[in-house]
C-alpha cells in the first residue's frame, strides 16, 4: 500500500547531478577525489533496480547519499519526495536499509530483542510489532532463528534476520548495499528470491548495489552501471543484453568432422570433431544469414543460439573509457 | 644467536615507532600534561611548606617528577595486558617457531618502541623543567640520568613480561596491569620521592625492583649525583631477566605439555 | 517506550551478555582508585595543607570524580569514542534509524565495568566525606553536573575528528581532562587555572561540585548548571556540524 505513494507518476527516487568529493592524502599532499560525479537517474515506484559497478566505483557513496548518511558536495536528490540529508529522520521511517558491511542486529542479543528496540524506535505498537515479526518469520522462514543470539547464527541465517529488521516498519523503498557479500550460492539465491517476492507481493521498490552480476540477472528489471563515479549505462536488463554486445553465440553440434572455411563477421571459438562454436558479429552479418549459410554447407544435428553471458556485457561496459 | 637478533629488533622497532606521528603526538601530549600537573602540585606544596619537603626543594622536586614520569610514560601502560592476551590466545606459541628467544625478541621490540617516546619525553621534560623549576640542579646528575632512563625502561619492560607470564597459568591475568602500574607509581617512587614515604614503606620500596624503574633516574636528575643507582639498576635488570626467563621457560614447557 | 530508553535497555542487555572477567576488572578498578587514596594520604601527611586543600577536601574531589566518571564511562561510554566512530563508519548505524544520532550513540553502549569507579566513589563519600543528607544530595547532583560537563567535553573533542580526520584530539582530550580534574585546581595559577575553568572545564567536573558540597551557595550552583548546559549545547552543535562532514568508511562495523 505504502509503495503507491508517488504513484502519481513522479519518481520515488530521483538523483540530479549528484556529486561527492573526498579529501585524501596526507598533509601537504591533500587531494580532492571525486567519488561520485554528477550522477542522475530516476526510479519509479515498485521498480527493481540493480546499481552495479566494480569496487571503488562510487556505489556505496551514492547509496549513502540517498539514505541521508552523507551530504553531497553538489547536486540534488529526493527519495519519496524528501531530501535525504535534510529530512533524514523523516525519511528513515519510510525506507529500509540493509548494508552488507553494517549489521543492524546487535551481536550479543537475539534478533527478537533487537526487533523490540527497533519497534520502539519506529514507533510501532507492541501488538503490531508482534504480528509483524510473526509475518516476517513466515516470509523469511526464520521464525526459529529469532530467539538465538546473533553471534551464534551463520551468515546466511543472519542476513535473513537482518532483512527482517529492515522490514519491520514496512518501508516503501529498500536500499541494499552488497547484501549478498559472503553468502554461499544457495543463500544468495534464497535472498534474491525473497527480494523479488517482496517487490511483487508488497510493491516495495528495490534499490540494490552489487558487483555480482548474478544479482542483476535474478533480481533486477533495470540496471544502472556506474564506474569511476559516473553513470555509464542505464537501461532495462534485457535491452542491455540485446543492444550492447552486437554478438551472438552459435553452437552447432556436427554429425561428423567437418571443415569450416570461415565467414566474414564470424569468429571461431571452438572447433572439434563434434562441436563448432562461433561468435557472430551481428553488425557485420545478421545471425539469420550466418545460420542459413551454415546449415546449407555443414552437416549439423543441433543448433543453439545464445546471448553472450552478462559478465561479458558488464565487462564491456566497464571497459568503456571515462567520458 | 639471540644476541645478534636483539639490537636489530630494537633498532627496527624504534624506526617504525618514530614514524607513527599520531601515536607520538598523543604520547608526548599526555606526558607534558601529566608531568606538568604532578610537578606543579609538588612545587606548590614545597613553597607552601617553607621551601622544601623531605629534603627536596621546589626546583629539585620539579626535575625529579619530570624524569620519573618520563621513565614510566615512555612505556605502553597496557603492555601487560597485550602480552597476557598473546599468551592466553596462543599467539606466543607461534613465536616458539622462531629460533630467537621468545622473550628476547618481545622485550627488544618493545624497548625499541619505547625509545623514541623516551627521547621525546626527556627532551620535552628538560625544557619544561627549566621553564618551571629553573636550571638543572646538577649537570652531572642530568648526564647520569640519561642512561639511567634507558635502564629504567629496560627493567620495567622485563618485569612487566615476568608479571604477564602469569597468563601461562591464570586465564585472567590481563586486568592486573592496573595493579602493576600502581606498584610502580607508589613503590617506584614515581608519584612521590622515596624519601617522603613513611619509614616502613620506604624500607619495603628500597628492597623492591620498582625503584629501578622510576626513582633512580629521577633522583639523579634532581641533583643527587649518586652513581651507585646505576649499579643498582644493573643489578635489578639481571635479577628481573633471570626471573622473566624462568617464568617464560616454565610457561613454554607448560604449553608443550598442556597444548597452546 | 521511547526510542532512547529502548536503546538504553538493549545496551544494558548487551552488557549483561558480555560479562567476561567482569568481577576481576571491577575489583582492579576499585583497587586502582584505592591507590590514589593512599597517595593523597601520604602526600598530606607530609604537606598538611596546600592552597586551602587538605586531605578530606581532596577525597571529596575524588569521590565526585569517580562517581561522575563512572557514570560517563559506564553508562554513556560512547562519549569517549566519538572520534573513533567518526573515522571507522560507526555512525552509519545511527543515521540509518529515525533517531537523533548523538543521543542514540551515547546510550548505545554500556560498559558495566566502570561502575567499579562509581561504587568506589559512593563508598568513599560515605566513609570519608562526612555524609549528611544535605551533603549527599549536593554530592549526587554535583556529580551528575560534573558528568554532564565531562561527557560534553568528550563529545566536543571527539567531534573535532570530523574536521581533522585524526583522532589525537579525542584521545588526548580524554586523558587530559580526567587527569586535570583529579588534582586540586588551586595548585595551578594564571593562564593554566583560567584554562581549567574555560576551554578544558576540568574544574567543573569535580572541584567546583566539591566546593559546593562544603559551601553550598546559589551563584556557585548557577555557574555549575550554566557551564553544564553551555557545554552540552556546544557539544550537540559541534557534533551536528561535524555530521555534515562525515565521510563514513568501508570498514565492517557492528550495529
Amino acid at each position: 500500500m505504502s509503495a503507491l505513494s508517488g504513484s502519481d507518476g513522479r519518481p520515488i527516487i530521483a538523483a540530479r547531478q549528484l556529486t561527492k568529493s573526498f579529501e585524501t592524502g596526507r598533509r601537504g599532499r591533500r587531494q580532492l577525489v571525486e567519488a561520485v560525479r554528477q550522477i542522475s537517474f530516476e526510479v519509479s515506484p515498485a521498480e527493481r533496480i540493480a546499481y552495479i559497478g566494480p569496487n571503488g566505483a562510487g556505489k556505496s557513496t551514492s547509496i549513502k547519499m540517498l539514505t541521508g548518511i552523507l551530504h553531497p558536495s553538489a547536486g540534488a536528490a529526493t527519495v519519496m519526495g524528501m531530501v535525504p540529508w535534510r529530512q533524514r529522520r523523516e525519511l528513515t521511517r519510510r525506507i529500509g536499509t540493509l548494508f552488507g558491511q553494517r549489521s543492524q542486529l546487535w551481536f550479543e542479543l537475539t534478533p527478537r530483542e533487537t526487533f523490540r528496540m527497533l519497534g520502539a524506535i519506529y514507533g510501532l505498537e507492541r501488538s503490531d510489532l508482534r504480528s509483524r515479526v510473526g509475518q516476517l518469520g513466515d516470509l523469511l522462514e526464520a521464525e526459529d532463528l529469532f530467539d538465538q543470539p546473533v553471534r551464534s547464527l551463520s551468515l546466511g541465517q543472519r542476513m535473513r534476520c537482518e532483512l527482517a529488521a529492515c522490514l519491520l516498519h514496512q518501508p516503501a523503498v529498500m536500499f541494499l548495499d552488497e547484501p549478498t557479500i559472503g553468502l554461499d550460492l544457495l543463500a544468495k539465491q534464497r535472498f534474491r528470491e525473497l527480494l523479488v517476492r517482496l517487490n511483487q507481493e508488497q510493491g516495495t521498490t528495490i534499490f540494490l548495489t552489487s558487483h555480482d552480476v548474478a544479482d542483476i540477472e535474478h533480481v533486477a528489471q533495470r540496471a544502472i552501471v556506474i564506474n569511476h563515479g559516473v553513470v555509464i549505462y542505464d537501461d532495462d536488463v534485457s535491452a542491455m543484453r540485446r543492444s550492447l554486445l552486437a554478438t551472438k553465440l552459435v553452437e552447432l553440434t556436427l554429425a561428423g568432422p567437418t571443415d569450416f572455411a570461415g565467414m566474414a563477421g564470424v569468429a571461431v571459438a571452438e572447433h572439434t570433431a563434434t562441436t563448432l562454436r562461433l561468435v557472430v558479429d551481428t553488425a557485420v552479418r545478421p545471425v539469420r544469414e550466418v545460420l542459413d549459410a551454415l546449415l546449407l554447407d555443414l552437416d549439423v544435428t543441433d543448433v543453439t543460439v545464445t546471448d553472450p553471458p552478462l559478465e561479458e556485457v558488464i565487462a564491456e561496459i566497464y571497459a568503456r573509457p571515462r567520458t | 644467536m639471540t644476541r645478534r637478533w636483539l639490537p636489530v629488533a630494537v633498532a627496527s622497532a624504534a624506526r617504525r615507532m618514530s614514524r607513527d606521528r599520531a601515536a607520538l603526538t598523543v604520547a608526548f601530549g599526555f606526558y607534558a600534561v601529566v608531568a606538568t600537573v604532578i610537578s606543579t602540585l609538588w612545587r606548590t606544596a614545597a613553597n607552601a611548606h617553607g621551601g622544601s619537603i623531605g629534603g627536596y626543594s621546589g626546583a629539585q622536586l620539579t626535575w625529579y617528577l619530570y624524569f620519573s614520569e618520563a621513565a614510566v610514560t615512555a612505556l605502553n601502560p597496557r603492555q601487560i595486558e597485550l602480552t597476557g592476551d598473546d599468551i592466553a590466545s596462543g599467539a606466543v606459541a607461534v613465536d616458539l617457531l622462531r629460533p630467537a628467544s621468545v622473550l628476547g625478541v618481545r622485550v627488544a621490540t618493545e624497548l625499541g618502541r619505547s625509545l623514541p617516546r623516551l627521547a621525546g619525553c626527556t627532551a620535552i621534560g628538560v625544557a619544561l623543567a627549566v621553564l618551571t623549576g629553573g636550571p638543572v640542579p646538577a649537570a652531572a646528575g642530568l648526564l647520569l640520568a640519561l642512561p639511567s632512563l634507558v635502564l629504567a625502561v629496560a627493567c620495567n619492560l622485563v618485569a612487566q613480561h615476568a608479571f604477564a607470564g602469569a597468563a601461562f597459568w591464570i586465564r585472567d591475568a590481563r586486568s592486573t596491569w592496573f595493579l602493576y602500574q600502581k606498584l610502580v607509581f607508589l613503590l617506584g617512587a614515581m608519584l612521590l620521592p622515596l624519601q617522603l614515604l613513611p619509614g616502613w614503606l620506604h624500607t619495603l620500596a628500597a628492597w623492591l625492583p620498582f625503584v629501578a624503574m622510576a626513582y633512580a633516574p629521577a633522583r639523579l636528575a634532581s641533583g643527587h649525583v649518586e652513581a651507585q643507582l646505576l649499579a643498582l639498576q644493573g643489578f635489578w635488570f639481571l635479577v628481573l631477566v633471570t626471573a622473566a626467563v624462568a617464568v617464560f621457560s616454565a610457561g613454554e614447557r607448560r604449553l608443550q605439555v598442556v597444548g597452546g | 517506550m521511547t526510542a532512547v530508553l529502548a536503546t538504553f535497555r538493549a545496551a544494558v542487555l548487551e552488557a549483561r551478555a558480555n560479562r567476561r572477567a567482569f568481577w576481576t576488572q571491577l575489583a582492579a578498578m576499585a583497587l586502582n582508585d584505592v591507590v590514589w587514596v593512599i597517595f593523597w594520604s601520604l602526600f598530606f601527611a607530609k604537606v598538611g595543607v596546600v592552597r586551602g586543600w587538605d586531605r578530606s577536601r581532596v577525597l571529596l574531589l575524588l569521590a565526585i570524580l569517580t562517581t561522575g566518571g563512572g557514570v560517563v564511562l559506564g553508562l554513556l561510554s560512547n562519549a569517549r569514542r566519538i572520534g573513533q566512530l567518526a573515522t571507522d563508519g560507526g555512525i552509519d548505524a545511527a543515521l540509518a534509524l529515525p533517531v537523533r544520532p548523538l543521543a542514540y550513540l551515547l546510550v548505545r553502549r554500556v560498559e558495566a565495568v566502570n561502575f567499579g569507579d562509581g561504587l568506589f566513589g559512593l563508598g568513599l563519600f560515605v566513609i570519608a566525606c562526612h555524609p549528611t543528607p544535605g551533603r549527599a544530595l549536593v554530592y549526587l547532583l554535583g556529580s551528575a553536573a560534573g558528568a554532564v560537563v565531562l561527557a560534553s567535553f568528550l563529545v566536543l573533542v571527539g567531534s573535532i575528528t570530523f574536521f581533522t580526520r585524526r583522532g589525537e584530539a579525542g584521545d588526548l582530550g580524554f586523558q587530559a581532562i580526567i587527569l586535570l580534574a583529579s588534582y586540586p585546581v588551586d595548585i595551578f595559577s594564571g593562564a593554566t587555572k583560567v584554562l581549567l575553568y574555560t576551554a578544558i572545564p576540568a574544574a567543573f567536573v569535580a572541584a567546583v561540585p566539591a566546593r559546593l558540597v562544603d559551601h553550598l551557595d546559589l551563584s556557585g550552583v548557577a555557574t555549575l548548571a550554566g557551564v553544564a548546559a553551555l557545554f552540552a549545547t556546544g557539544a550537540a552543535t559541534v557534533f551536528s556540524l561535524g555530521l555534515r562532514r562525515y565521510t563514513s568508511s568501508s570498514l565492517w562495523t557492528r550495529a
